[in-house]
């Protein structure tokens, strides 16, 4: 008779007291899901948080191939502070991370270059991130914090169409410019606000190019079906599909929605695959592109083509599939086969591709080059407007129109990038190849999908 | 035929539903606790048996008795040197305590492994048996063998042995069990290791069938929780029955009224609490 099982009440109580108020502190710690990423001094409670909660603040990267930019950094005369509420943990983190390298790829090799030069003084540029843990209410409460307790001098967005949505009317609300290259709903942009510009191109573009490319193919396909996420930008991706492959003559012989990140989709594949379509298309996100290729291999549901909005331009994609990642396209706003001739410090989107995969150790997907350029874009504003004022930076980036190694950065009245085109990639043998446009095209388009008892 | 696979799709999935499940419910049914760590014990298990296939070489299905084993050691630990500390304290206290423990092992889980999609995949990883129209995945045949093996062990080891005996005994009523000479912190450190090999389990198999990454283990809890609630709280069998009703009314809802499949389960869920608040086998009074 020994242990815990016999301890009577009063050293129950003694040990209780004894444990209580640290097991209460590391819960509350754990508990408190959006600490702060900033650069404060080393606590214990902020040396516990970072640990738990991948961090960054300017010049003090995790990644050494750019630790070195903040050496260079001392000959500046002032800062600028860029803020962001980015998902590094929940459902879209993987997503944020590729957000924030961006951002980080872009503030250090600008700081390389001298920072941003305002009537003759260089500013070092420096980033502030909240983790909004993919929470669309918390993006808005953070951003609220970046502007109003940290005072930043403008904002960068946060990852997804949702929190993009949100954080747009606390810009609005204080007069603060964004830009953003994570959100491309256009709901976003149809509220009539006057501070948030989107670099990329809107969501309706997302599979068009699939489409498009599919029917230069041989066999050329008649029916189409669309599965579709029920979140807003992937509902807006869908229905834009949809109208586009009927007007182009495709039969839409299956439209469904299914809640946001369900990752069982085999109810809604075997309805698909009993229709056989010729194209199966997806407007959803990573995780459920990943379980729709392993569900439709386990179903043997094998289209002629199987195409995606987001999933299969993140490295992930293949390196959980493997193989069976071959034949899938997907929609993508950059890749590092476009021929670009950007005047800004990274020129072409080859030279881009190699200077991310140099720092990072992966290669970029479309999420970074996004938030990249979306930093690239303020430089270019806060450069011509020759100030920092925040209404004279926002009337500056209402004007832009320049070429960049993502392509043309040109809003429309809405704030919106209506003037760049999207490629469609696809795997083939553990290679992500652009397809389309021909114009850019490093090899054709393998069609149709070898069925899955053949492979 | 689309129907039949839709049946088979709702069992096949049901059975390693139940098996989540069933650690969730033993805990709850024996110590009181509402485990919100049981996702988090899936995902140690998922990543360990994938760290083992990618790096080693094991076959997932090997792993199984090595995840179990290691998540029993870590479960009956943090029984017995944390959470009965706090066994006499309101259900709150383990709700919290649970729950902490769950934030700081997603955390830890996503700083030292990144928010990367893994999946173990051996040759066979999503592959089926094919009957003619008809399509068996091997990974969930394998785990639909492994789910009602564990679940019959689990009953043979509560009804037939003298340590199932005890345990249920303190689930009954642990003054009694006391005075009866059964070791109380011992016995819910067990039942908490048993719970938490059972988690292992399920997130061994779980690994081979989808990917993963940390962020996605939260819904296990959800789902851990409802098949519990409707088969019924401490019940085996419950698990079972709750895991396959599960399986099919979310394959029928995913088949009829896809977007509205959520709603389709969770009114389910209350029209059974309505009906029979103990769930379809549950017993009135188990605690």
């Amino acid at each position: 008779m020994s242990g815990i099982g016999t301890v009577n009440g009063e050293q129950f109580g003694r040990r209780l007291r004894l444990w209580l108020p640290g097991l209460i502190a590391s819960v509350a710690l754990a508990a408190c899901s959006a600490p702060a990423t900033t650069s404060a001094p080393p606590t214990a409670a902020a040396a516990a948080a970072a640990a738990a909660k991948p961090t960054s603040a300017a010049g003090a990267n995790a990644s050494p191939a750019v630790a070195g930019a903040s050496a260079t950094s001392t000959g500046f005369d002032g800062t600028l502070v860029f803020g962001a509420p980015i998902s590094l943990t929940g459902s879209t983190a993987k997503e944020g991370g590729l957000t924030r390298d961006g951002y980080d790829l872009w503030r250090d090799t600008y700081n390389k270059a001298g920072g941003i030069t305002v009537g003759g003084k260089h500013y070092k540029i420096e980033t502030k991130y909240y983790d909004d843990a993919s929470n669309a209410q918390q993006s808005a409460t953070l951003a609220e914090k970046l502007i109003k307790e940290d005072k930043v001098n403008f904002l960068l967005g946060p990852y997804g169409t949702s929190s993009t949505l949100q954080v747009s009317t606390v810009a609005e609300k204080n007069k603060m410019p964004m830009i953003e290259g994570n959100g491309a709903a256009e709901s976003i942009f149809s509220q009539g606000y006057k501070y948030t510009f989107g670099v990329l191109s809107p969501a309706q573009n997302y599979l068009r190019g699939v489409i498009d490319l599919a029917l230069l193919m041989e066999p050329k396909p008649a029916t189409i079906a669309v599965l579709s996420a029920d979140d807003p930008f992937s509902v807006e991706v869908a229905d834009a599909a949809k109208t586009y492959a009927e007007q182009k003559g495709l039969q839409v012989v299956y439209y469904q929605k299914y809640p946001n990140a369900s990752t069982d989709l085999r109810a809604p594949l075997t309805e698909t695959k009993a229709k056989s379509p010729d194209l199966f298309l997806n407007s959803g996100h990573l995780q459920e592109s990943v379980a729709i290729m392993q569900q439709s291999k386990e179903l043997g549901f094998s289209p002629k083509g199987m195409g995606f909005s987001v999933g299969p331009s993140i490295p992930d994609f293949e390196s959980t599939l493997k193989s069976d990642s071959n034949f899938v396209l997907g929609g993508t706003q950059w890749t590092a086969a476009l021929k670009y001739q950007g005047d800004d410090q990274f020129k072409t989107p080859a030279a881009y591709n190699d200077l991310y995969k140099q720092t990072f150790n992966y290669e970029p997907a479309y999420q970074s080059a996004d938030a990249t350029v979306s930093g690239v874009a303020f430089v270019k504003a806060i450069e011509t407007a020759g100030s920092i004022e925040p209404d004279k930076v926002r009337d500056a980036i209402a004007k832009l129109n320049f070429m960049s190694f993502y392509g043309q950065i040109k809003f429309d009245e809405r704030g919106i990038n209506v003037t760049k085109p999207m490629a469609v990639e696809q795997w083939q043998n553990g290679k992500r190849v652009t397809v389309f446009p021909a114009d850019v095209a490093e090899a054709k388009a393998m069609w149709p999908m070898t069925p899955w008892s053949a492979r | 035929m689309d129907f039949v696979q839709h049946i088979i799709n709702g069992l096949l999935q049901g059975c390693i539903l139940a098996l989540v499940g069933l650690g969730f419910s033993l805990v709850w049914g024996i110590l009181n606790i509402i485990n919100l760590a049981h996702a988090a014990f899936i995902m140690l298990a998922a990543y360990l048996t994938y760290f083992l296939w990618s790096l080693v070489g094991i076959d997932p299905f090997v792993t199984l008795p090595v995840t179990m084993a290691v998540l029993f050691i870590l479960g009956y630990g943090l029984q017995r040197y944390v959470i009965n500390l706090v066994m006499g304290a309101s259900i709150l206290t383990t709700f919290l305590l649970t729950f902490g423990f769950e934030s700081l092992l997603v955390n830890l889980a996503l700083r030292l492994f990144s928010a990367d999609t893994r999946q173990s995949r051996p040759s066979y990883a999503n592959a089926s048996l094919n009957l003619g129209e008809l399509h068996l995945p091997y990974t969930q045949l394998g785990a639909v063998v492994v789910a009602l093996l564990l679940t019959y062990l689990l009953y043979l080891f509560l009804d037939h042995t003298r340590i199932g005996s005890s345990i249920r005994a303190v689930g009954q009523d642990r003054v009694a069990a006391r005075l009866m000479g059964i070791d109380i912190g011992r016995t819910y450190a067990l039942t908490f290791g048993i719970g938490a090999a059972l988690a292992a389990a399920s997130g061994t198999l779980l690994s081979t069938t989808s990917g993963f990454a940390p962020n996605g283990f939260g819904t296990f809890n959800v789902l851990a929780f409802s098949v519990v609630v409707l088969g019924g709280l401490g019940s085996i069998p419950g698990a079972l029955l709750g895991g396959l009703v599960f399986g099919l009314v979310y394959e029928f809802g995913g088949t009829y009224v896809l977007s509205q499949r959520d709603v389709v389960i969770f009114a389910i869920l209350i029209l059974v609490l309505v009906v029979r608040p103990t769930g379809l086998l549950g017993r009135e009074g188990y605690r």
